[in-house]
């Protein structure tokens, strides 16, 4: 748009200056050129073929050759009273087209190069910007569309980006459904029956019902991000230990604690688990259950296994071997809250792991 | 109605799973009087036939549970609903529960856990899991947080024993296990956790009258 306005531009002045011009030919004929450069220029920016680096620096040369042509087609006196011969104005068009390609930068270094050859060609330099501003708008032109194309070119970066998103987010969840319509309810089904059969099947039946929980977590991954910055849901973590022997119980909502508070809860409620594992026998289940209470959170980890006899754990610790319970209790200090152990022999092992909510 | 096999409608849009449940059911001596694929159809179906029982899953062709479970009672008020869910299907399991589903039961339970639950239901009995408790405490708790800070009327809160009752079950403990160390019958534990679910869908009919009313909807 501006390309052709300044043709119009150029056109004008040509008509009006040309009568004083000393070779009025060659004026017409590099009229011409200019005017097919600027139609080749904006088929080839529109097309796209023009947006290279190698296109914006051979317009740049064009329009410094172009102004430098007035040499040829003027008198020296003419050259000194007006502006040089393609029009100012026309030449700012390899300004704006290296600023949007390179930025403010270049920008305005081009702004500088066309000026050069403006003052090349009347062999001084306007000092006096007070009276010859065409530097500083020059100058000005290049900063301003440089930064313009930036932000734009940044603005549609990350447009895009979010529209991959979104459409990655749109993808997962239609998968999720057509996994969860199809394949995990299939599986879920085996798993059913397989155990029913009893013998060989039912080990068959185990290894359906490890898929379909794997599968419903992958698919159920994307929709619960734990972290956000410097909070993470203790909840979305907890849920991950979730498996057949152990349950987890949390609230609906996210129960959001600052990061590092979550992380080290949650390595204590997982010490508190491996723990169970190891110690409460084969067939026991673990049950976790966490608890908001506003100004404090709670996480209990109960096992239903052999529980800890009296007296073991005492002994234990003298022999410094209670490596696991020591540091549960280590990670609750640390964040200064409390931990709680209760057990029995025959009655499983219950940890209780309360912190307070900081000020924030 | 007394007379003869407890009448149960399946609901679930997998048409695999709904026939081997419904097909189990039958085998175990219930009556199943319908199946259905969506809420819609459930609607209908429950509204001629009148279930004791629906079995209900939470992902359905054209909604959900939850959505289901009231529009199903709506029209068959004396059905007693079962939510049976995969495990992660946690918000809307509350939401049913609100609509007035009262009990909930895995995907993974056994086909005797199955048939137990929909005695259990067909009783009037509740239905519960670990996980249900530990979400029904949460939502007692996040009602509780909300009313503390406004001035709008209070929704339901839990009784001491109460909470008590559903912090073990979600610690996993049976009903008998917790009767034991509270010193009260089995069928007392039960009923405190019927309570905690009833509460929650009164309050929620509250709400929504409440919503209608001051968005003039009820006319």
């Amino acid at each position: 748009m501006f390309r052709l306005l300044s043709c119009v531009y150029a056109l004008g002045f040509q008509i009006a200056v040309n009568p004083d011009l000393e070779h009025r030919a060659a004026g017409w004929l590099l009229f011409a050129v200019l005017i097919m450069w600027s139609a080749a220029c904006a088929v080839a920016y529109l097309q796209g073929f023009g947006r290279r680096p190698a296109w914006v620096i051979a317009e740049i040369v064009v329009v410094v050759a172009l102004m430098l042509t007035t040499e040829l087609i003027a008198s020296d006196q003419w050259v000194l009273a007006n502006q040089s011969w393609p029009t100012t104005l026309w030449a700012t068009n390899a300004t704006i087209s290296a600023a949007i390609l390179f930025g403010p930068i270049a920008g305005m270094l081009t702004g500088v190069v066309v000026m050069a050859a403006g003052a090349a060609l009347k062999g001084y330099v306007h000092i006096d910007l007070s009276r010859n501003a065409t530097i500083v708008i020059e100058l000005a032109v290049g900063l301003a569309v440089g930064m313009a194309a930036q932000t734009a070119r940044r603005a549609h970066a990350e447009l895009e980006k979010a529209a991959r998103l979104s459409a990655s987010i749109e993808e997962r969840e239609r998968l999720s459904r057509q996994v969860h319509d199809g394949v995990i309810q299939v599986l879920a089904l085996m798993a059913r029956r397989g155990r029913e059969i009893g013998g060989e099947t039912a080990e068959l039946a185990e290894l359906a019902g490890e898929q379909e929980r794997a599968l419903r977590r992958l698919v159920s991954a994307g929709e619960a991000e734990p972290r956000d910055g410097a909070t993470a849901d203790i909840g979305a973590l907890l849920r991950r230990r979730a498996s057949d022997r152990v349950s987890v119980s949390v609230p609906a909502e996210p129960v959001l604690l600052e990061a590092a508070v979550a992380d080290e809860l949650f390595a204590a409620v997982c010490n508190a688990l491996d723990n169970a594992e190891t110690h409460a026998g084969p067939d026991a289940r673990a049950y976790v259950l966490l608890e908001d209470l506003g100004d404090s959170v709670t996480v209990s980890v109960r096992d239903d296994g052999v529980g800890i006899p009296d007296g073991r754990l005492e002994e234990a610790v003298g022999q410094g071997r209670a490596g696991i319970a020591k540091s549960i209790v280590g990670r609750m200090d640390w964040l200064g809250g409390r931990a709680e152990l209760s057990t029995g022999p025959g009655s499983g092992t219950e940890w209780e792991l309360t912190v307070p909510r900081g000020s924030r | 109605m007394s007379e003869g096999a407890t009448t149960v409608m399946v609901v679930d849009d997998h048409p695999i799973w709904r026939d081997a449940v419904a097909r189990d059911l039958a085998g175990d001596g219930f009556d199943v009087v319908a199946t259905a694929d969506g809420v819609g159809s459930a609607r209908r179906r429950a509204a001629v036939v009148q279930p004791a029982v629906v079995v209900m899953d939470m992902r359905l062709a054209d909604g959900d549970g939850a959505q289901a479970t009231a529009e199903v009672l709506a029209v068959s008020p004396s059905s007693r609903v079962l939510v049976l869910s995969a495990s992660d299907e946690r918000d809307d399991v509350l939401e049913a529960v609100k609509a007035g589903a009262t009990g909930y039961l895995v995907k993974s339970a056994s086909r005797q856990e199955l048939a137990e639950a929909v005695h259990a239901t067909a009783q009037g009995r509740a239905v519960f899991t670990p996980g249900l408790a530990g979400l029904v405490l949460g939502e007692y708790r996040r009602i509780a947080r909300d009313a503390a800070g406004s001035a709008e009327p209070k929704g339901p809160t839990l009784t001491d024993r109460e909470t008590e009752v559903l912090r073990y079950v979600a610690k996993g403990l049976t009903a008998k296990q917790i009767a034991s160390r509270l010193s009260l019958s089995h069928r007392t534990v039960e009923n405190h956790v019927q309570a905690t679910f009833h509460k929650l869908q009164i309050g929620n009919r509250v709400e929504l009258a409440r919503y209608a009313i001051e968005h003039g909807l009820d006319e």
